[in-house]
């Protein structure tokens, strides 16, 4: 048991708190185990793997990018409520700069932009790519900048973007839904080297995240500031430059995950894309043992775990059968039992079991 | 006369102690009916302890408390407001937003055929107020008065809705000017009138003597006497306070002699004319290499806002300073740091400790702080530090590893110590360093002070403690009511700074 | 003297967010009777609080929540959640007084279940609010798949009464301003709400709990009131608004579906935020609630007039105008805070340590202030500039979208037909059922009109062809949001194709179907006939 306990050192969180999403997600794949059949079955087709535990792990992948930035949001202390419209946004800046001619066309609404050449794009993709992400950022940099130097609550700064932002993203289209022919922009949410490609992504975005919180000061000075914000003040940590670093270091998540999200649906619906995925990368880092309201000590793994929590249980009742719709009955079941077990009661209660398990075992 | 038959409130052997200290060690404490009696101690002494006992919000470990003639078991600060006991903190615990009619009657509004009477209401708030002699406006918001007007209507609630028959005041002269403080007291005196039992906790002791009948003096977790104010000369009433403690401690006072010999010429750090508009009175200051000076006074006469200006956590609004002869411009907790100057800070809690970060992480977080985010202190450098300084100033913890918050008090003063010590800088400054902390501790802390000062460091040391300032400073700065009044030698005589201290008459 | 005048500024000071809201609603009202000639029908006034019924129910109960220093999130799910089990009950006979108590009930349970979680486990109010949003919605879903539309007479009659405005029309012709029972329900409901607030204890302990960053709280309970219990109750409040206006929006739209409303707890939130009311709780007036609600139909109403701006510029403005209040809330507080602290300064014991950080609070916060008033400047730019002043001939109020003709679409198929293909809303506010034959036969019907038109058979075939490529007949079908935006299309599809039958709905700006589905209903648009011109 202790040399589990120090395999799974890692991060800032304490041990225990890193159990909860591994035996949840333990759990969640011993139920598929039993009640269905082939859910383990992995297949080999045109040099791709397909089965139900590569759905999970691609289909995760905006999920677990957002809960990634999230992360380092909640541990200062606050939140950001905007990760999906910033998502729609990114979305709509890599489309149009795809696809622009359908800039002054008087299109309304339903009327989609039809054209079929799967290699053109009117800026290199490289270019659409960066331009997206860097729109992504800015928005972040707008609710760091309200959070920080405008004091607002974080929860009420984000809202705004989150309420004005899906408006913003269909202007940038036009209220059209572009669809995207362009394979090499298409292959970031639809490729395969054996694996999704959105899957390398997401690690290379959490070996990223993780180099830059643990093998850095960032990391230390984030958890400072949510655990203690005049601590770190006398400390000389400048705590209005960390909570620009962490709202501006989501927004990028959110834009990595609107291109993903886009280009695996290949068409920019703003309406739709990111639409409440921000409660579930909330949900994600709740999960994996950071605390909201407070922060402080933060896991990047536990967060990435809570993500694949999620997806798992949401791949699982698809394949159980459960109708599409109910998952989210599904989700608000694992919220509540998410809290119950992170509430102070529940957490005296297994303190004081421990403390009588450790007794008896010292006693014998 | 008082005495336990028609005292109010008799507390006895009220002995309580937190991990690391022993707070209240066997404390006395009665209060009779129609008095005002004053509660005094500098920081530390017990006296928040003793008031938290008796309003409910701790618990002792033994001792008993009767209120007129029962004994009772306080168990929660409603409680003690239902048995009469109301307290009127500094913050007064009111609701703002509301006007200072629903804050007076909330809870207990009048109705009218079930819903909330608001013409009565506001007519019962005005002739309540009355009764204090205060005419106001009872519609307004409470939070568009000052915080004179606001205590006065945490006072008035707590007589009405609570019937007070114990009235504790906690500081509550500290935001108010002369005029509102006068007030106030014309206030207590009439509620002293008609037999209310008033707690005053204040450290102004002018308002001591104002206003009080009695003063009760706590030093050390432990009652040093009651006396009648009228009878108390000031000097002696500071004596008690700072009073002496025993003395196995003369290696340091030796050490010091010594060390004053290695006091550099040059100036380190000198401040001309600087002062805080509101804060601190404009004033001037020089350090040199190798020399502690302390800071001596009283709590609220500025020690710690000149500490924090000093460091760069407020702004000067006059004067200037320079370091090493080069003017200062960069006034910010990291400019400091960058300039070799630290400050150890008075609230541990608050400004001091990241609880849940562990022993390494707290001793190492300035150090990397001046490194910038990039430019990181590897895992076993981390290690590395965090031993080095466990071992060098004896830090009792399991590991490196363990939350700070699960250290003693002493433990966790070290390991701000140890944060400081490790950005290696050239002026320390340390604000009430031994605060709450064990004896040896205490020691091993003024020792450390002075070897510091052998390395060629300067120290600002500030402390309730005089002997401890005796003790350790080459010299002594006196501050009195947000100025610095006077500067002396290091073997001053013990009676002349007390003079200087107090101020006044004697 | 001097206290007087500074009693006076202060006493204005607590109203001046509600004055704000009144007067912004005004003013943009009057702005929109000039440039607009067809908003200076009466009516067009009134249109704004028949369209919004159970938005200002939804306010007023989240309002309280929010005054008392908590969120609801679950308010549009519950809402939802009433639709479709009402629509469910009402299907299943029974009677519609009954339904509605049991509904009520249902609400005034869920907020108590969330109210315990809050007040007793300690949950932050954002999670147990989202987890009950998901749990209801979740349980619509499980009642429900599909849309159930409610056939109760007493339902209809609730939805179509006019009441006609005394004065503004006239009672023998019938004609003239009027508004709907559901306008008079939630405005009795607003009326309640504000004695609650001010006249019981109930609502003045919910003013005590809120605000001052969760001190209030801590006072309230110092000074002995029963914070706890209020919260839960306060919540349970929040859950009875929220099935009332579940009954209301059902009425409203004549069915019960787990998509109805998606959103809508964001437009309440924006609604109490610029009805003035502090989202850290213990300020404002649920009457701001009110004018909150008609901003943000009067801001739809007015881009809708417009023609020219997409709707998307609604939220845009809702956002920027929240922006706005949060700005001017947080302004007003440092400036109280400033006040009393220049009240102390040079007395002696001040504690200044806050002196230097307070100075550049204000410093910072006027940035911000800056910021949003050029974001604001911008926004108003481009709407103003983008009044065409040709573009007069508004429309009415938004386009109620019809609901799908599914039983006639299954009847059509069953006739024969391969594909039935509905088209509801745009901007002409259309209601389009196509019938697609094998032999190429294409009849459309939008309820006044009957159009015909014969195609090749091959092309059918063709069309079904490339509706299969397109990967249509996989496993996937797509159940999707059904969101009112002004100028959008919803659509419904049933496609008959070697005996099996799929069907499938969607609409512009919102839908989770894949682009091929797109590509379908295009092709699908160049083989269909027209409408003749002025089919409306």
């Amino acid at each position: 048991m202790s040399t589990l306990r120090s395999v799974i050192r890692v991060g800032g969180v304490r041990d225990s708190r890193l159990m909860v999403p591994i035996v949840a997600l333990a759990a969640i794949l011993l139920i598929d185990l039993i009640v269905v059949p082939g859910f383990f079955n992995l297949e080999m087709k045109d040099g791709h793997l397909y089965g139900s535990l590569v759905d999970i792990l691609r289909n995760s992948a905006p999920t677990v990018v957002l809960a990634i930035g999230m992360t380092l949001v909640i541990a200062t202390g606050g939140v950001d409520l905007s990760v999906g419209a910033i998502m729609a946004i990114a979305a709509s800046v890599a489309c149009i700069l795809i696809d622009p001619r359908i800039i002054g066309l008087n299109l309304q609404g339903n009327i989609t932009a039809v054209v079929g050449d799967p290699t053109y794009s009117f800026a290199p993709i490289p270019v659409v790519i960066v331009a997206s992400l860097v729109v992504a950022v800015a928005c972040g940099l707008w609710n760091g900048v309200l959070v920080s130097f405008g004091r607002i609550q974080p929860m009420v700064a984000t809202l705004i973007l989150m309420i004005a932002g899906r408006g913003i993203a269909q202007l940038i289209t036009n209220s059209i839904k572009i669809i995207i022919f362009n394979d090499a922009f298409a292959y970031i949410g639809n490729g395969f080297i054996i694996l999704p490609f959105s899957l390398f992504i997401v690690v290379a975005l959490f070996a990223g995240a993780w180099l830059l919180t643990r093998r850095t000061a960032i990391g230390l000075f984030v958890e400072s500031v949510g655990i203690s914000f005049r601590a770190s003040l006398y400390a000389g940590i400048n705590e209005k430059r960390i909570k620009l670093f962490a709202y501006s270091f989501c927004g990028f998540c959110a834009g990595v995950a609107g291109l993903i999200a886009v280009s695996s649906i290949r068409t920019s619906d703003a309406n739709q894309i990111g639409l409440y995925t921000e409660l579930d990368a909330i949900l994600a880092v709740v999960i994996g043992g950071t605390l909201l309201g407070t922060g402080g000590r933060f896991s990047l793994l536990g967060s990435v775990l809570g993500g694949l929590v999620i997806q798992a249980t949401q791949t699982s009742m698809y394949a159980i059968g459960v109708a599409a719709s109910a998952i989210t009955a599904v989700k608000a079941v694992m919220v509540i039992i998410v809290i119950i077990l992170y509430s102070r009661q529940v957490q005296d209660l297994g303190g004081r079991l421990v403390a009588r398990l450790g007794r008896k075992q010292a006693a014998t | 006369m008082t005495g336990p038959a028609t005292d109010i409130v008799v507390m006895e052997n009220i002995d309580k102690s937190f991990p690391g200290v022993h707070a209240l060690k066997q404390v006395n404490f009665s209060l009779a009916r129609g008095e005002i009696h004053a509660l005094v101690g500098e920081n530390g002494a017990g006296k928040s302890t003793l008031i938290r006992v008796l309003t409910g919000v701790e618990r002792p470990e033994s001792g008993t408390i009767r209120l007129d003639g029962v004994e009772v078991t306080i168990r929660s600060p409603l409680h003690a407001q239902s048995l009469g006991i109301s307290t009127v903190y500094q913050e007064v615990n009111l609701c703002p937003n509301l006007t200072v009619a629903e804050n007076l009657l909330i809870g207990r509004q009048p109705m009218k055929r079930r819903h909330v009477d608001w013409k009565t209401m506001n007519r019962q708030a005005r002739e309540i107020l009355q009764g204090l002699d205060i005419a106001i406006d009872v519609t307004q918001p409470l939070g568009s008065y000052s915080i004179a007007i606001q205590q006065m209507a945490a006072i008035a609630r707590a007589l009405v809705i609570s019937s007070a028959k114990v009235l504790v005041l906690d500081e509550p002269t500290s935001s108010l000017t002369g005029h509102e403080t006068d007030q106030l007291f014309r206030v207590m005196r009439k509620l002293r009138g008609e037999g209310i039992a008033i707690v005053f906790i204040t450290h102004f002791l002018d308002q001591v003597y104002e206003v009080s009948d009695r003063v009760t003096v706590l030093r050390n977790g432990s009652v040093v006497g009651v006396y009648e104010t009228a009878g108390l000369p000031r000097l002696t009433l500071i004596t008690l306070m700072l009073g002496r403690s025993l003395t196995e401690l003369d290696d340091i006072n030796r050490h010091r002699i010594e060390s004053s010999q290695h006091i550099g010429t040059e100036s380190l750090l000198e401040a001309e004319g600087v002062g805080v508009f509101g804060s601190i009175a404009p004033f001037d200051l020089v350090l040199h290499a190798g020399e502690v000076v302390g800071f001596a006074g009283l709590l609220g006469s500025g020690r710690t806002e000149m500490a924090q200006l000093l460091f760069g956590i407020d702004q000067p609004t006059t004067g200037s300073m320079t370091m090493d002869g080069a003017p200062i411009r960069k006034f910010s907790p990291i400019g400091s740091i960058e300039r070799g100057v630290a400050l150890c800070p008075e609230d541990r809690k608050a400004e001091g400790i990241v609880a849940d970060l562990t022993v390494r992480e707290n001793i190492i977080m300035a150090m990397q702080a001046s490194r910038g985010w990039f430019r990181h202190l590897s895992t076993s450098d981390q290690y590395a530090i965090a031993e080095r300084y466990i071992k060098l100033l004896n830090i009792a913890t399991p590991s490196a590893d363990q939350p700070v918050k699960n250290l003693s008090g002493g433990n966790q003063q070290k390991v701000i110590l140890a944060r400081w010590l490790a950005t290696n800088p050239r002026l320390l400054i340390l604000d009430e360093p031994t605060r709450g902390i064990d004896v040896g501790t205490k020691a091993d802390i003024q020792k450390l002070v002075l070897s510091l000062a052998e390395e060629g460091k300067s120290c600002i040391f500030i402390s309730s403690e005089l002997e401890e300032v005796l003790r350790t400073s080459h010299r002594i700065v006196v501050m009195r009511d947000r100025a610095k009044v006077s500067e002396f030698a290091g073997d001053v005589d013990e009676q002349e700074l007390m003079q200087a201290i107090a101020g006044g008459e004697s | 003297m001097m206290q007087t005048l500074g009693l006076r500024l202060a006493n204005n000071r607590k109203f001046l967010p509600l004055g704000a809201t009144v007067a912004l609603f005004a003013i943009a009202f009057l702005a929109g009777t000039i440039f607009f000639p067809g908003m200076r029908d009466g009516q067009s006034f009134f249109n704004l609080f028949i369209t919004t019924p159970f938005l200002l129910i939804l306010v007023v109960g989240e309002g309280l929540v929010i005054i008392s220093g908590g969120i609801d999130l679950s308010v549009s799910g519950v809402l939802a959640l009433t639709t479709v089990a009402s629509a469910a009950l009402l299907r299943d006979g029974w009677d519609p007084w009954v339904v509605i108590g049991l509904m009520l009930g249902m609400g005034v349970l869920f907020g108590a279940v969330m109210g315990l979680f809050i007040a007793y486990l300690r949950v932050q109010p954002f999670i147990a609010t989202l987890a009950g949003m998901w749990l209801a919605r979740g349980l619509c879903y499980i009642i429900s798949d599909s849309e159930i539309r409610i056939y109760n007479p007493l339902y209809r009659t609730l939805s179509g009464t006019r009441i006609l405005i005394p004065g503004l029309a006239d009672p023998v012709t019938k004609k003239g301003d009027y508004v709907t029972i559901l306008v008079v329900v939630a405005l009795v409901v607003l009326a309640v709400g504000m004695y609650i607030a001010h006249f019981t204890k109930f609502g003045r302990t919910i003013y005590a709990m809120g605000g001052n960053n969760g001190l209030n709280e801590q006072s309230a309970r110092l000074m002995g009131l029963r914070v706890d219990r209020t919260k839960v109750q306060v919540y349970m409040l929040s859950g009875f608004c929220s099935a009332l206006a579940g009954i209301a929006y059902s009425i409203y739209v004549g069915s019960g579906h787990g998509t109805h409303a998606t959103g809508m707890e964001l437009t309440t939130i924006a609604a109490v935020v610029i009805g003035g009311m502090a989202l850290t709780g213990g300020e404002g007036y649920l009457l701001g609630g009110l004018f909150g609600v008609l901003i943000t139909a009067l801001i739809q109403s007015l881009i809708q007039f417009n023609g020219q701006l997409s709707s998307w510029w609604t939220s845009i403005v809702i956002g920027a105008l929240m922006l706005v209040f949060i700005g001017v809330q947080s302004l007003l507080a440092t400036m109280n805070a400033r006040q009393l602290a220049a009240g102390r300064l040079g007395s002696p014991g001040a504690r200044s340590a806050t002196a230097g950080p307070r100075r550049s609070l204000l410093r910072d916060r006027r940035v911000l202030i800056g910021a949003a008033a050029v974001v604001v400047i911008l926004v108003v730019a481009q709407v103003v500039g983008a009044q065409n002043p040709s573009g007069a001939s508004g429309g009415a109020a938004a386009c109620t979208l019809k609901p799908f003709r599914q039983d006639h679409a299954a009847e059509l198929i069953k006739g024969g037909a391969v594909i039935a293909y509905e088209r509801n809303g745009g901007s002409g506010c259309v209601d389009e059922l196509y019938a697609i034959y094998p032999d190429g036969r294409i009849v459309g019907d939008n309820g006044a009109q009957t159009v015909k038109k014969q195609a090749l058979p091959a092309d059918v075939d063709a069309l079904l062809g490339s509706i299969n490529d397109l990967g249509w007949f996989t496993d996937n079908m797509y159940s999707t949001t059904e969101i009112q935006c002004g100028q959008c299309f919803t659509y419904y599809t049933a496609v008959s194709y070697k005996g099996v039958l799929k069907t499938v709905k969607a609409v512009d700006g919102g839908t989770a179907a894949p682009a091929n589905y797109w590509l379908m209903t295009g092709r699908l648009s160049t083989i269909l006939p027209a409408f003749g011109a002025g089919a409306q």
